[in-house]
């Protein structure tokens, strides 16, 4: 991480007028905002309230308070059992975290591989451009049942599933963006002396680096929704294979709440991605 | 003397170039035949309106382009980009990704510098650009006249002999051009490099160049070849510019120039 000094948080002072950082929202107005985003999420649960009431079926809307019941029970052990089908919810979601992790780093160091040859090779581009695309254009659950026969149904099919899905987009912005090098920052390198290597190092890829940084969000989150579809076959422990197993016992309220853990999780992995994504590339926008 | 090249090994040698952009029906004569030999220590200005070639000249002696014939010679050699010259563009093309001080580090690496070297020649180029405290900077978090500042402080870094700049101040605001103009002339007079600048500025020609050479519109061939007999040292610019000499260089290079423009 060569670009990380200095980060986001430049000396006020030097910043010239309208230079704050990008997506900075002005620190006077932050708490209006979390307010206003407290007031949408308890409206939220009031109108979810209504509908368990109104509907009368807690198999069908369960209500706030089961969930929460069920977030307590999960997390816990009762009665002699372990949280949900032997393992707390925390560790559901970890195994899930875990194999969204894995898949997405081999699937954006794969991705990236192929993206930076793509987009200097025009030959290979040629060749492997509709192959991506036709992958991409595949739903997660569809070649699954393939993996499942190739690696059988524990842990490699279900990393070889986020893995696929999250090449892709790696591999098409980074094509992209290394093939749309601009040509006048690549002359001024070669005037300086850089090597073909260096131009790659030093400018090609740094200059890729915010459409990079797109596509590894869009990966990320490709992981995230494959990740139940992954855990479909064989899935506990996993919150995907917690959900699945729920709607089978037709717990709804176990269901409701995995998906909460799914998505709560996401968000706060975005967020996570965009304050590296504004530490890492200080000079997104500047050219 | 331009007709006598021989006397020393000339800096850079454009021998019957001609450059052609395209094939068949669209193929256009951008350049030439042209001749022209740059002796060491030089300070060679290209003027003409635009479309004359005095870039594609520029770039074929940056060794970008090869010449479609005849041959160009930089040291005795055939110029190859980042060997042999230092190049400065109309664009700063400074790279956003680093601080200012990276951007001239980067170029103090590609030329060879071993690594603990490198932070004490950072200050020593940006300093002869007269540039203080800003190496820690972002490259947008300093005015365009600093931005161009710090790619000649780049150019520099290379230590090659010839320095070539395309436009390098078209950009800027008449102040700060002429700012960057007198630090110029006074840094090449100082590292006694042998520059080849363009311009389409008859001024910025006089004021900056030992040697001026006029080309024509489209094929740019050589409408006048002219040494300028300024004083380089010694003189402050204000005096230089309000000398008779100037005034008169200025008429003649301006008449040529609306000359070899064809009343475009």
């Amino acid at each position: 991480m060569i670009y990380t000094q200095s980060g986001t948080a430049v000396e006020p002072s030097v910043v010239p007028v309208g230079g704050s950082a990008p997506a900075g929202v002005p620190a006077k107005r932050r708490p209006r905002r979390i307010l206003v985003r407290l007031g949408a999420l308890a409206a939220l649960v009031a109108v979810w309230q209504l509908a368990a009431v109104t509907t009368r079926n807690p198999s069908f809307v369960p209500s706030p308070k089961a969930v929460w019941s069920q977030l307590i029970l999960t997390s816990t052990t009762h009665d002699g059992v372990r949280g949900y089908s032997g393992h707390y919810l925390v560790e559901h979601l970890g195994i899930s975290l875990r194999r969204i992790l894995i898949g997405s780093v081999l699937g954006t160091a794969v991705g990236l591989i192929l993206g930076v040859v793509m987009g200097t090779v025009p030959w290979i581009r040629v060749v492997t451009e509709p192959v991506v695309t036709f992958v991409r254009a595949l739903p997660p659950l569809a070649y699954f049942s393939l993996l499942i026969i190739w690696f059988g149904i524990d842990e490699t099919p279900k990393l070889w599933l986020l893995t696929i899905a999250a090449l892709p987009p790696v591999a098409v912005a980074t094509a992209s963006a290394v093939y749309g090098a601009p040509i006048g920052l690549v002359e001024a390198a070669r005037a300086l002396g850089a090597t073909r290597r260096d131009v790659i190092r030093d400018v090609v890829l740094p200059n890729a680096l915010p459409e990079i940084f797109t596509g590894v969000r869009l990966a990320v989150g490709l992981a995230y929704s494959s990740v139940v579809a992954a855990e479909t076959i064989n899935g506990v422990p996993g919150i995907g294979g917690m959900v699945r197993d729920a709607q089978r016992y037709l717990q709804t309220d176990v269901v409701v709440l995995g998906l909460l853990a799914i998505g709560l999780s996401g968000l706060l992995i975005d967020a996570a991605l965009r304050t590296a994504e504004n530490r890492l590339i200080p000079w997104r926008g500047r050219s | 003397m331009p007709s006598n090249p021989d006397v020393v090994l000339a800096a850079v040698d454009v021998h019957e170039v001609e450059h052609v952009y395209g094939t068949g029906r669209d193929a256009v004569t951008a350049l030439g035949p042209i001749s022209l030999s740059v002796r060491p220590g030089s300070f060679v200005v290209l003027v003409g309106a635009s479309g004359c070639g005095k870039s594609t000249l520029l770039r074929l002696i940056a060794g970008f382009e090869r010449p479609t014939s005849g041959a160009v010679r930089v040291g005795g050699r055939e110029p190859v980009p980042g060997a042999g010259a230092g190049v400065v563009f109309q664009q700063p093309r400074l790279f956003p990704w680093k601080t200012v001080g990276g951007n001239v580090d980067l170029a103090l690496r590609y030329a060879g510098v071993p690594k603990p070297e490198r932070p004490g020649r950072i200050g020593e180029l940006l300093g002869r650009v007269g540039l203080h405290d800003v190496a820690g900077r972002r490259t947008w978090q300093i005015s365009g006249g600093q931005q161009q500042r710090v790619a000649i402080a780049r150019a520099l870094a290379g230590d090659d002999d010839l320095l070539l700049l395309d436009e390098p101040f078209a950009a800027l605001d008449a102040l700060t051009r002429e700012r960057l103009q007198e630090d110029l002339r006074q840094v090449t007079g100082e590292t006694g490099r042998t520059c080849v600048f363009v311009t389409h500025s008859v001024d910025e020609a006089v004021f900056l160049g030992s040697r001026v050479v006029v080309l024509t519109h489209r094929p740019g061939r050589i409408a006048l070849d002219l040494d300028v007999d300024l004083p380089r040292s010694g003189v402050g610019p204000d005096r230089l510019r309000a000398l008779p000499e100037y005034a008169a260089l200025r008429t003649v290079i301006g008449q040529e120039v609306r000359e070899a423009a064809g009343g475009r």
